[in-house]
């Protein structure tokens, strides 16, 4: 795989797995309180996360262009039935829980073993959901890992 | 542990941090920054048997890592890490609550095609229309339930 995507992801990984940390979502009543409409930290957060990066992202795509990953294809799909429901049951569990993927793993760096039952229940219930059929032109953008080489139109001598 | 940070960092260094971890994603990368998706590729795939992608292994390992330090650096940690919910709870309910709880977020995540992070922040930020639903309906519902379990618990959670 292309060195500067590996040290992209990481580097991104690691700062993201960093400041949910350090920003307390792993703390369940950080969340719980922000769900009870008490504390507006979590919502700070979030909209000002959203903000910065969708202003970035304008002018990422003035440039239509990222570092080393090809030409700039944003995600952009429509709403599915399947995705409102599934939103419907992730709230509930997020409500239960006070977690989500990623402030679980939080929780578990910050010595909070209940996180891991979380977690496990999150791979189980990936598990019971089963593969999704993703529909053709899907939102994800379509990145090869490994992007080919150019290669030369006229090959040099013997 | 080591208390070099403070136990919350202030919204406006970890909002816009944040933020901008989402676009260098995209910025670098050209991919949409999102956990439930890591850990679909990490766990999941070698369970079902299909290949996942190595980059969200990747990054998965990049987050836990990064958490890792968080929690070296900083002030917060705590054992089991539901405080209320365990006082409120006996372990026997806790623990089928948390469970159940993970389930729904894995289930539904799989069924969204993404998470508070893939939807919430990176979808959003783009502007697409299913994840702005979905976030908006993981936040109404999420508020929803933890008005209900305050209600059934009498205020106790």
């Amino acid at each position: 795989m292309n060195r500067g995507l590996r040290a992209s992801t990481a580097g991104v990984g690691i700062a993201f797995g960093f400041l949910i940390t350090g920003s307390g979502f792993g703390n369940y009543t950080t969340i719980h309180q922000a769900l009870l409409l008490r504390s507006w930290y979590l919502f700070a957060v979030f909209c000002s996360a959203v903000a910065v990066a969708a202003a970035v992202l304008m002018l990422l795509r003035r440039s239509g262009t990222t570092r080393y990953g090809g030409p700039l294809r944003l995600p952009h799909g429509p709403i599915r039935r399947r995705q409102v429901y599934g939103a419907a049951i992730f709230g509930a569990g997020f409500g239960l829980t006070g977690a989500c993927p990623g402030s679980a793993v939080a929780m578990v760096a910050t010595g909070g073993l209940g996180g891991l039952l979380v977690l496990a229940g999150l791979v189980g219930g990936m598990c019971l959901r089963g593969p999704t059929a993703r529909p053709a032109g899907s939102q994800q953008p379509d990145v090869r890992a490994d992007p080919l080489p150019v290669q030369p139109l006229i090959r040099r001598g013997p | 542990m080591l208390k070099l940070l403070p136990a919350l960092l202030p919204w406006w260094l970890a909002g816009p941090g944040l933020g901008l971890c989402v676009a260098a994603l995209y910025g670098l990368a050209n991919r949409r920054l999102g956990v439930s998706g890591a850990w679909l590729a990490a766990v999941v795939a070698p369970i079902e048997g299909w290949p996942g992608e190595r980059w969200r292994v990747e990054f998965l390992a990049a987050v836990i890592g990064g958490a890792l330090a968080a929690s070296v650096l900083g002030s917060a940690t705590r054992l089991i890490g539901y405080p209320v919910l365990s006082r409120t709870l006996p372990a026997a309910a806790l623990l089928p609550v948390l469970a159940t709880g993970g389930l729904a977020l894995g289930y539904g995540a799989r069924c969204a095609e993404g998470c508070t992070s893939g939807h919430g922040l990176s979808g959003c930020a783009s502007g697409s229309p299913d994840s702005l639903a979905a976030t908006a309906i993981f936040f109404a519902a999420a508020v929803a339930v933890t008005f209900a379990v305050q209600a059934l618990t009498g205020g106790a959670l």
